[in-house]
Order: structure tokens, then sequence, then C-alpha cells
């Protein structure tokens, strides 16, 4: 089924003007009404079991809610989907056939197309080739630039997309750039379109856009995985709603009989809410005080206080500015204001990182490839990194001392001393975690900021993780800890911050620290601002 | 505990000897080192000449310029930084040395050449690390400026030095060693120790491996980056100087060809262009490697059109056998 540019939607001449008129129908021949059908998929990564024998089918014509919480494995799942992932086990049908891997052109082929949330429009081209890219129809080598228009012109009058074919598409508003991508799947007859978030960055109108688009591409016979954390949106939109939840697919029914509540309750498991006990925060002395921090739209007005040997947890969804919460306390943002009183002194928040360090002020990254080690160096310089200076007579580095000292808190950390002279790069994620903590403890800071520690690490390393920062706390340090995973956050830390769209939306300490209170309250303040337009 | 730890050769799950499992590894690290002997033994048994104490001090006298740019080539690649600019520093600098020491004591015209040389690599320095353009562009402007300012100076004509002891740098001996030699052989040395062994070799190698990760654990990367710059402007001083005393003479367009000698070496020698990962002993291999193949062809009777054949496929098979092997490794 090669595909023809001139399926979906109608040829030169009809009309379609508006969504009442009967969709353009696909003409492929569907042999089944099942569109997908995954049978016992699972998948691991080093340390992590993101797929666990997954179930799933996708009827043609079908709009399919996927939900759960962050590293549920909807990511994953939909990785695989498209081809980008290989599975360890199982396999995935599409239209009766078996799906290919590795090869994203044949993929394409095959009718699937995924939307993701970074979005794959190259800014310096126009809508035009953006729309047809890597697909553009062709006539004696030439991309034939008429037919291209002429169908821009179309696809986008059904689609209600009002731009210029010649406009640069890094010109456009991120609802444009996504239309221009769905455009992109649509001109190419796929009959199956993932989308992972769409509605996340949209304004209310442009969200009442593309359930109208959507609307459209289900009539027409495209089915649709759906995912996102607007609960309410999903229970309208979907014909059935699939939950995932610790690389399970716990539960797929249709959304009549889902209620936002159930669907919570699903996404979250019988999970025993631990109501550890905490330390009363009357005990400790104030270590850290946090006023007014703001930086630009990601962070309003946030202000804390954290006591000596406490763990601070910050909760919310991606986006809701707590990383660069983090940074901004870490000096790691330059456009940040705000203020901060450290041990009695009061002053503004570091204006640079090597500022933020001297304080005794540290920042462990998200992002431990990227932003926190040199995967080119061995493991020992790698701990060695924030103190430099530290094991040198003069300029030149003290071996011996470096060894030891690497020793040491290659020991506290539980990192096999042995391994020191290994490359980062070729070290299991928990081990890579380990080098950025104990690069820090190097430094013994005051104040230890956390930027989800345990993504992507095996449960032994997990532990040993929260071991160290324990045994630390109760050495007198604070910890801040940012992490996606909301049991581990309420089980660690000794009072949760709720953020929320950069603002702080509540303080739970104690018994009221519980995953379903900081759900709820999230969800509270996700509904409202859906409500009000507010972005 | 987890697979994902294994070295390539640690624990290897079928019964591979350990010294073949690493055997990429073993030629990706060392490798260059056995093209070198290798070269070294085809030449030495076409011409035995070859080996002389005589010919030996000869390419080290005449390979000190670039050899002594490749030193500080070395650490701008490290970061990850790039400077096409040294060709024309590298003729200003011969041209500052030969013009002050028209009038001056020698000494003093090769500090004026290594101040200027210094001056530029600084220029160069902060237009890279803090007004952040990219490295390319930058010096292949300043480049231009800079033989500019060369032909300014010499409305394109000659300086001739007559002053003995101004041939002493390059041409000087010390019981048949030249001190131009001695000047190579130290700086690798010296320079080789300052990025193993000081704590600004380390934040060298630290920021051209993960820029971010060293800004966010406390380096000053900016003043690291502008650093290398600085200091390969003072080599590229010190190797106009000695060639300006070679010669007795400079000029302003010297020998703009030195640039892709200087890059050849480093590149040749293994350091990798994207930063982070090299060595000085590779620059000292590389070195070795393009003076035997250029010496020794000579020496061999090569026709220089079969010369340059033989050096570009040798080039450009280092590379490739090293981007390759690196790949397997990084596969497994």
């Amino acid at each position: 089924m090669s595909p023809s540019p001139e399926r979906l939607v109608p040829r030169p001449g009809a009309q379609w003007a508006t969504a009442s008129e009967p969709a353009p129908t696909l003409r492929r021949d569907l042999k089944s009404t099942v569109a997908i059908r995954v049978r016992n998929v699972s998948k691991a990564f080093p340390g992590v079991q993101a797929l666990r024998g997954v179930n799933f089918e996708l009827f043609a014509g079908e709009v399919h809610g996927l939900v759960g919480a962050n590293g549920a494995g909807k990511s994953t799942f939909i990785r695989m989907l498209s081809g980008a992932s290989r599975p360890d086990t199982g396999d995935i049908e599409v239209q009766g056939s078996p799906l290919f891997f590795d090869n994203p052109r044949q993929q394409r082929s095959v009718g699937i197309a995924a939307i993701y949330q970074e979005l794959t429009i190259i800014p310096e081209m126009s809508a035009l080739s953006n729309a047809f890219l890597g697909a553009a129809p062709s006539r004696f080598f030439f991309t034939d630039r008429r037919r291209m228009e002429r169908r821009f012109a179309e696809l986008a009058e059904w689609m209600g997309l009002k731009v210029a074919a010649h406009a640069k598409a890094g010109t456009l508003s991120v609802a444009q750039q996504q239309m221009l991508e769905i455009m992109r799947a649509v001109q190419a007859d796929q009959s199956v379109l993932i989308m992972d978030e769409p509605t996340a960055p949209l304004g209310p109108y442009e969200r009442s856009r593309l359930y109208d688009l959507i609307g459209r591409l289900k009539a027409s016979g495209v089915s649709i995985i759906f995912i996102s954390h607007d609960l309410d949106e999903v229970l309208r939109l979907c014909d059935r709603v699939s939950v995932m939840r610790e690389g399970l697919l716990v539960a797929t029914k249709p959304a009549a009989g889902w209620s936002k509540d159930s669907l919570v309750g699903a996404m979250l498991g019988n999970v025993e809410i631990t109501a550890a006990p905490r330390r009363a925060r009357a005990g400790c002395d104030e270590l850290l005080r946090v006023s007014g921090v703001t930086l630009g739209d990601s962070v309003a007005d946030i202000s804390f206080i954290l006591g000596a040997g406490e763990v601070l947890g910050i909760a919310g969804l991606v986006g809701a500015g707590r990383t660069e919460l983090l940074r901004a306390i870490a000096g790691a943002e330059p456009g940040a204001r705000g203020a901060l009183r450290l041990a009695g002194v009061e002053r503004a928040l570091p204006w640079t990182v090597r500022d933020a360090i001297r304080l005794g002020v540290v920042l462990a990254p998200e992002d431990r490839k990227r932003q926190g080690l040199v995967l080119s160096r061995a493991a020992l310089p790698n701990l060695m990194l924030a103190d430099l200076g530290g094991v040198a007579v003069g300029l030149v580095i003290d071996r011996a001392a470096t060894r030891a000292r690497g020793t040491a808190l290659a020991r506290q950390l539980g990192f096999d001393p042995n391994r020191l002279g290994v490359e980062a790069l070729t070290l299991s994620g928990g081990n890579q975690q380990k080098l950025v903590l104990g690069k820090w403890l190097n430094r013994k800071p005051r104040v230890l900021l956390l930027d989800e520690p345990t993504r992507g690490i095996d449960l032994g390393a997990k532990q040993e993780i929260f071991q160290t920062i324990r045994r630390l706390s109760a050495e007198g340090m604070g910890v801040i800890l940012v992490s996606s995973d909301l049991e581990e956050v309420v089980e660690h830390a000794d009072r949760v911050l709720v953020m929320a769209r950069g603002r702080q939306i509540g303080l739970l300490e104690g018994e009221d620290a519980t995953v379903e209170r900081i759900l709820n309250l999230i969800f509270a303040v996700e509904d409202r601002a859906i409500a009000t337009g507010a972005n | 505990m987890s697979n994902a730890d294994a070295l390539p050769t640690g624990g290897a799950p079928q019964a591979v000897p350990a010294w073949r499992a690493q055997l990429p590894t073993l030629i990706r690290v060392y490798g260059i080192i056995l093209t070198l002997m290798l070269l070294l033994t085809v030449v030495t048994i076409g011409n035995p000449a070859f080996m002389s104490q005589q010919n030996v001090f000869n390419m080290a006298s005449q390979w000190a310029p670039a050899g002594i740019m490749a030193v500080g080539m070395t650490f701008v690649i490290l970061t990850g930084g790039f400077d096409l600019s040294v060709a024309s520093a590298y003729s200003l600098c011969a041209v500052v040395a030969a013009y002050v020491g028209q009038a001056h004591a020698p000494p003093i015209a090769f500090a004026a050449a290594i101040a200027v040389g210094l001056l530029f690599g600084l220029a160069n320095g902060i237009l890279v690390a803090v007004v952040r353009i990219n490295p390319f562009i930058t010096t292949v402007g300043s480049g231009f400026i800079i033989n500019g300012v060369a032909l300014v100076m010499t409305q394109n004509a000659a300086f001739l030095v007559d002053d003995e002891a101004f041939g002493m740098l390059g041409a000087g001996r010390w019981h048949g060693i030249p001190y131009s030699g001695m000047l190579l052989v130290s700086f690798l040395v010296i320079f080789g120790l300052v990025l193993a062994r000081t704590v600004y070799g380390e934040a060298v190698y630290a920021v051209g491996g993960n820029y971010e990760a060293s800004r966010l654990s406390g380096i000053r990367v900016r003043a690291v980056v502008a650093s290398t710059y600085v200091l390969l402007g003072g080599c590229v001083g010190l190797a106009g100087s000695i060639a300006a005393s070679q010669l007795s003479s400079a000029q302003a367009n010297l020998d703009p060809g030195i640039i892709f000698d200087v890059l050849t070496i480093v590149v040749v020698g293994g350091t990798s262009l994207s930063g982070g990962s090299g060595a000085m002993w590779r620059t000292a291999v590389g070195l070795a490697i393009i003076a035997t193949i250029s010496n020794g062809f000579v020496l061999l009777d090569i026709s220089p059109y079969y010369q340059s054949i033989i050096k570009g496929s040798i080039i450009v098979a280092a590379l490739a056998l090293d981007t390759g092997l690196s790949r397997l490794v990084r596969a497994r």
C-alpha cells in the first residue's frame, strides 16, 4: 500500500467547508477493524523494567486515551509503536502484519505517525516544505511545487489552518507548528496517529480547534492514540481509555466506564500510602530561607524554609517549574530574582554557579549525562570535578591523594573503588548518579539540590543513593528533592512543596503528605487553568 | 551488578580471550604507535641514513616551529576549539622578531614576537570564549586581520637581519644538538605534564568533554577556553621567532601551509576534534609520523607527486581507523 497523497482528503474541486459535512473516507482496504494489536510486549532498560507484558488493541477509527503517571511506561510504549524502539519480547501487528523496527521510513509506509511533545518542525524551512518533508511529490526529479501548493491549500482548509504556505515554520505559533506536523501525517495518508500530550502547549481556543480536528480525523477513519495529563479532556475526547502504571497496562475501558477518580485510582494503584514517621520540623533549626524566587514565565514568587537535616520534596508535573527553581537557587539561571538567607546571612540569589558552590549550595542536575558528568573521562576525575584544586599541591595534582579521596568517596556511595579508572560513559545510570553525588559530597555542601536523582536507575542504586542522602541529612545537611516519582517524594521527604505552573500551590506536612493529596492539588490547579484559559 | 556496567573486556560472556576482546580498544589507543614504528622501519630499511644522528637533529630543528605550535593547538582542540589564524600569526610574529631584531638584541626581538603572539591569542580567546563566536569563523577572520597587519608592516618585502646572534635560536647548536630541537622536546614534555598532571590540564579535559557539566561544577569554563588560545598564541610567537632566526629574515607570507601541518600533527596523533579526548604524547607521535613521512620520502627518492598521495592516504587511513574502532568499542 503505497501512500498516495490524494487519498485522505478530497481531490481538487471537492468542498469540505465545515465539520458537519461528510469527512473524506479512507479508501485503503481495511482487512481488520483492529489497527494495531500489541501482544505481551516487554522492554527492559539497564536497571528498569519499562514495560511488562503489555497487551493493547487500537480499533480502526477510534480515539484511544492513554494515561499514567510519569515513568509509567507511556513514552517507551509509544516509542515502540512508532518503531523507534524494539521490544525485548512480544509482538506488534499493524493492520494484521508484523511491525518492523529501526527504520522510521519503513514505519511511515506502515501508516503510523507519532507527534511528540518535541515537534520535528524544521524552523528554517517553509510551512509547505515542512508539511511535505521527506515525501514531496516529484516530477522528473524536481519537486512538483504546484501540486504541493494545491494540496497544502486543500489540507489547510480542511484542517482549519490559516497559514501562508511560504511562511517560515519557525515564525509560526506552537499550535500552528503542531498542525503542520499533523498535516504531514495526514498528507502521507497515515492511518494511525499517536499524539503525546498535544494539548499541553495550547491555549483553550487552540485546544478546541485540535479537538475539532481530531473529530474530523476520526470520522475519516484515522485511529488516534491520545496521551494527556488532563483527565477531563481524555474522558471527553476518547472512545476508550487505557491506564498504565509501572510498566503495566492495568486496565482498558470505554470512557463512559471511567470517572476522574477511578482514573487517578488506577494510575496510583493500590499503593499503600506510607505515613512514615516524619521528624517534626519544629525540632530542626532553619538552615536556608528562600524568598520570592521568580524566573521569567517558569517560576513565580516561590518562598520556603529548609531546616538543617531536613529533606524537602518538591512535587509537580513536568513543566511545573521545579527544575528551574532548583537551577535558580544554584546560580545556574542568571535571569532569576529572589533572596535567600543561609545560616543567618541575608543575600540575593547566587549569580553564578561558582558563587553558589562557595555558599555551599550545590545542584545535582536532572540530566546527568549532559549536565552532570564528563562522559569521556574516567570515574575518578569526575568525582574530583567540582574540587580540582582540593587535591593539588600548588597547581600539580597529587595523584596519591586523589586516589585516596576518590576511594573514600566511592566507599561512602557504594561505588566499587576498583572501577574508578573506568570511563564514565560505560557505567550504568546508577553508578553515574553516584558519581554526580560524589562530586558534590567531595565539597561537603550545606544544601544539596537533587533534580530527578533516581530517573532511570535500578532499585539497588536507588536505595544506596537514599541511604547516603539520609546519612548526610542526619549530619545536618539540608536536601531539596525533586522527583517525578511521587511515591518516592512522599517516602523520603519530611515536607512536600507542591508546584503547578510555576507557582507553589501547597506545602504538605506529616500525615497530609500523600500522593493523593499532591495529585488532587495539582489537578485542581490544572483544571482551573484550563477553565480560565491561563496557560 | 548490571550488564551495562561491564567493560567490553570484563567478564565477556563467551570464552573470548581477554586480549582479543580488548583488541579494538588496544588498537585505538596504541595503533598510532604501531603506525609510527612501521613507517620508521620502512624508511630506515630504504635508507639507513634516515636514522643517522645528523638527520634526526636536522629534522628536530626543521620541525620545531610546527611542533611547538602543535603543542598549543593540542590544548585548543582539547577544549573543542580550533584556530586557523596560526599561519598568519606565525608569519606576523616572525616579521616582528626580524623587525625588532634589526635594531635591538635578539632576546628583545624574540620577546616582542612572543608578546604579539600572546596578544592575538588573547583576542581570539576572548572572541571565542566570552563573545562566543564560532572558533572556525573567528579565527578565519582574525587570520585575515593578522595577515593584513603583517603586509602593512612589511609592504610585502622581506625583513633581513644582519646579526649573527639573531640566528642562534633557530640554527645554533650545542654539541650538535639544535637549540630549537631542545625547545621542541622540552615544550612537548613540560606541556605534556601540564596537561596530564595539573589542575589546569584536568580543567581543559573537563571543559572539552562536557562544557555544561563543567560550568555546573564550578569550573571557570570561559577562562579555561580563552587561556588555551593565549597559550597557543605564545607558542606561535616562539615558533615565529625560531623561523625568523633560522632564516635570518621574515616576510608576511612565510609559510601559509603550516596550518595544515599543525592540525594534521594533532589530529593524526588521535586527539579528537570534538574535544575532551587526546593527549600530548599523541601529538608527539603525530609529529614524528608527519616528519618521518615528509623527510623519509625525500630520502627514499619518492617523487613529490606520489609523496602527496601517500601522505594524504596515511592521514585519512589513520582517522578512519580511529573513528571506526571507536564506534566498534562504543557499540558493545
